[in-house]
C-alpha cells in the first residue's frame, strides 16, 4: 500500500488505478508515496505505544521510548524501588527485562525514576535527554507532521488552478503580432461576455462589460 | 440620469418582448469571410425594398469594419410581407495584416489603422453572433475554396445555436465561380447561387429569406 490520500488517509493498494480518478472517499487528488508498509499507521502513529516499539528508528516517540527503556533498564539493574511513585509502571518494570516495552510508559517513567535513584538516573537521564535532543533536531524525521500540514497546501492548490484557468480564459482572444498585424481566436471572441470595442497598440483592449453593453447597443450600430 | 435612461430602456425592452413578440422583426446577420460580397448583398436587399443603401462597397477587404444595421426591411413574397432587420457585419477572419492593404495604394499608417479597425470589427461581428442575431445569411465567394477554418467554425457556431441559416454562393457572374463546391462543403444546408452585384437570382434569394426568417 504505497499510496495514501493526504486528505482523508485512504490507503491504496500497490499499483491501484483507483486514485487516478481521485480519492473515492473524499475526492482528494493529492497522495503521498510510501515505499514501505509504514503509511497504514502513520497518521495516528505518535500516541500509540505499539508504534513506539515498531518504528524505533524513525520517530521521535520511538526515540523517547528507547530512552525510557534505557532508563528503566538502568533502574532495574540498580534494584531500586522505582515502582513506588509511579504505580502505572509496576507492570512494565516487571516485564521489562523480558520484552521491549511500549513507549507509552515514557512520560511516566522519567519523573518516577528521577525521584528514586539519583546516581544512576543522572547518567540515564543524560543519555535520554541527549537522545531526544538529537532526534528532535533532525528536520527530516517527522514525516507524520507533514501529513497534518498537507490539507493546507491542498486548499491552496485550487486557488492556483482557478487563477490559471482564469488567466487562460482571458488570454489571447486577440493577439497583437506587431502593429497592424493581428491573430484572432474566433471561438474565444464568441465565448466572451465582454465586447471589445477598441484596440490599442500597446496591447490594451477597451472592452465593454455586459451590463453596459445593453445600454450602448443601439448607439454603437447606428 | 444615465441610470434612469438605462432602466427605462430595459423596461421598454422587456415590455416590448412581452407584448410584441410576433411582430418584432427578426434580426438577420449577414456573415462570411472578407470580400465575399456581404455589403453588396446588404445594399442590394436594402435598395430593392427600402431605396436606401447600407454602406459603401469596395473590392478592398475589410471595407466594412463596424456592423451596420438596416431596420424594418419589408420583403413581399406571395402576397405576404416579411419584416427583417439586416445586420451587415465585418468579414470574419483569423488573421488581419496591414500589408494586405498596401497593395491597394494605401499608406502604411492608414493600412495599420484599417487593420486595427478590421480586427475590432471581427470582434464585434462575433459578439453580435452571440448576442443579437436571430438568423444568418452566410455569404461565400463562389470562386474561393469554401473549406476554410473560419467557414467551418462559424457554420458550426450557427448550428450549435440552432439559428436558421441560408448559405449563398455569391459572385456567380464570375467565370470561375463553382457553386457545386460550395454546396458540397455544407451539404446539411441549402445553397443558393446569386450575383449580388448583378442582381442575378435575387428572386430565389428573397423567396428563401421569407421562408427561413418570416
Amino acid at each position: 500500500m504505497p499510496h495514501q490520500c493526504t486528505n482523508c488517509g485512504h490507503v491504496f493498494a500497490d499499483g491501484s488505478k483507483e486514485m487516478l480518478s481521485g480519492c473515492p472517499d473524499c475526492g482528494g487528488n493529492k497522495f503521498q508515496y510510501h515505499p514501505s508498509e509504514i503509511p497504514a499507521d502513520s497518521p495516528s502513529g505518535d500516541p500509540t505505544p505499539s508504534d513506539g516499539s515498531d518504528a524505533d528508528s524513525s520517530t521521535v516517540s520511538g526515540a523517547v521510548g528507547r530512552a525510557a527503556d534505557r532508563v528503566r533498564d538502568a533502574v532495574a539493574e540498580a534494584d531500586t524501588p522505582a515502582d513506588d511513585p509511579t504505580p502505572d509502571d509496576e507492570g512494565d518494570t516487571q516485564s521489562d527485562p523480558a520484552a521491549d516495552s511500549p513507549g507509552a510508559t515514557a512520560p511516566d517513567a522519567d519523573p518516577g525514576v528521577r525521584a528514586a535513584t539519583p546516581d544512576d538516573e543522572d547518567g540515564a537521564q543524560a543519555t535520554a535527554r541527549s537522545e531526544v535532543v538529537d532526534v528532535s533536531t533532525l528536520p527530516d524525521q517527522p514525516t507524520d507532521g507533514r501529513v497534518v500540514e498537507e490539507p493546507d497546501t491542498d486548499e491552496a492548490e485550487p486557488d492556483l488552478e482557478d487563477l490559471r484557468e482564469e488567466l487562460n480564459d482571458q488570454f489571447e482572444s486577440i493577439r497583437i503580432v506587431a502593429p497592424g498585424q493581428y491573430e484572432l481566436n474566433l471561438m474565444e471572441l464568441y465565448d466572451r461576455q465582454e465586447y471589445i470595442i477598441a484596440l490599442q497598440e500597446d496591447g490594451q483592449y477597451v472592452i465593454e462589460v455586459p451590463d453596459a453593453w445593453e445600454a450602448a447597443d443601439p448607439t454603437d450600430v447606428e | 440620469m444615465g441610470l434612469f435612461a438605462d432602466l427605462r430602456d430595459s423596461v421598454s425592452r422587456v415590455t416590448a418582448s412581452l407584448f410584441a413578440d410576433d411582430s418584432e422583426p427578426k434580426r438577420i446577420g449577414i456573415y462570411g469571410p472578407p470580400n465575399a460580397g456581404k455589403t453588396t448583398l446588404a445594399n442590394r436587399i436594402a435598395r430593392d425594398w427600402t431605396g436606401d443603401a447600407v454602406g459603401p462597397e469596395s473590392h478592398i477587404p475589410h471595407e466594412t469594419r463596424r456592423a451596420r444595421r438596416k431596420e424594418n426591411v419589408e420583403i413581399e413574397r406571395n402576397g405576404k410581407t416579411v419584416t427583417i432587420d439586416i445586420v451587415d457585419t465585418p468579414g470574419v477572419t483569423t488573421k488581419v495584416d496591414y500589408s494586405q492593404f498596401l497593395d491597394h495604394d494605401m499608406e502604411k499608417d492608414e493600412a495599420v489603422r484599417r487593420s486595427r479597425e478590421a480586427t475590432e470589427g471581427v470582434a464585434e461581428a462575433m459578439h453580435w453572433l452571440r448576442e443579437d442575431v436571430d438568423g444568418v445569411i452566410y455569404v461565400l465567394d463562389a470562386t474561393n475554396d469554401p473549406f476554410t477554418q473560419v467557414n467551418t467554425m462559424l457554420i458550426g457556431i450557427i448550428e450549435s445555436r440552432d439559428l436558421p441559416v441560408l448559405i449563398l454562393a455569391n459572385k456567380t457572374d464570375l467565370d470561375d465561380a463553382n457553386i457545386q463546391r460550395v454546396s458540397n462543403a455544407f451539404p446539411q444546408h441549402e445553397t443558393i447561387p446569386l450575383s449580388a452585384l448583378e442582381g442575378e437570382n435575387m428572386d430565389e434569394v428573397y423567396d428563401k429569406i421569407a421562408a427561413y426568417f418570416g
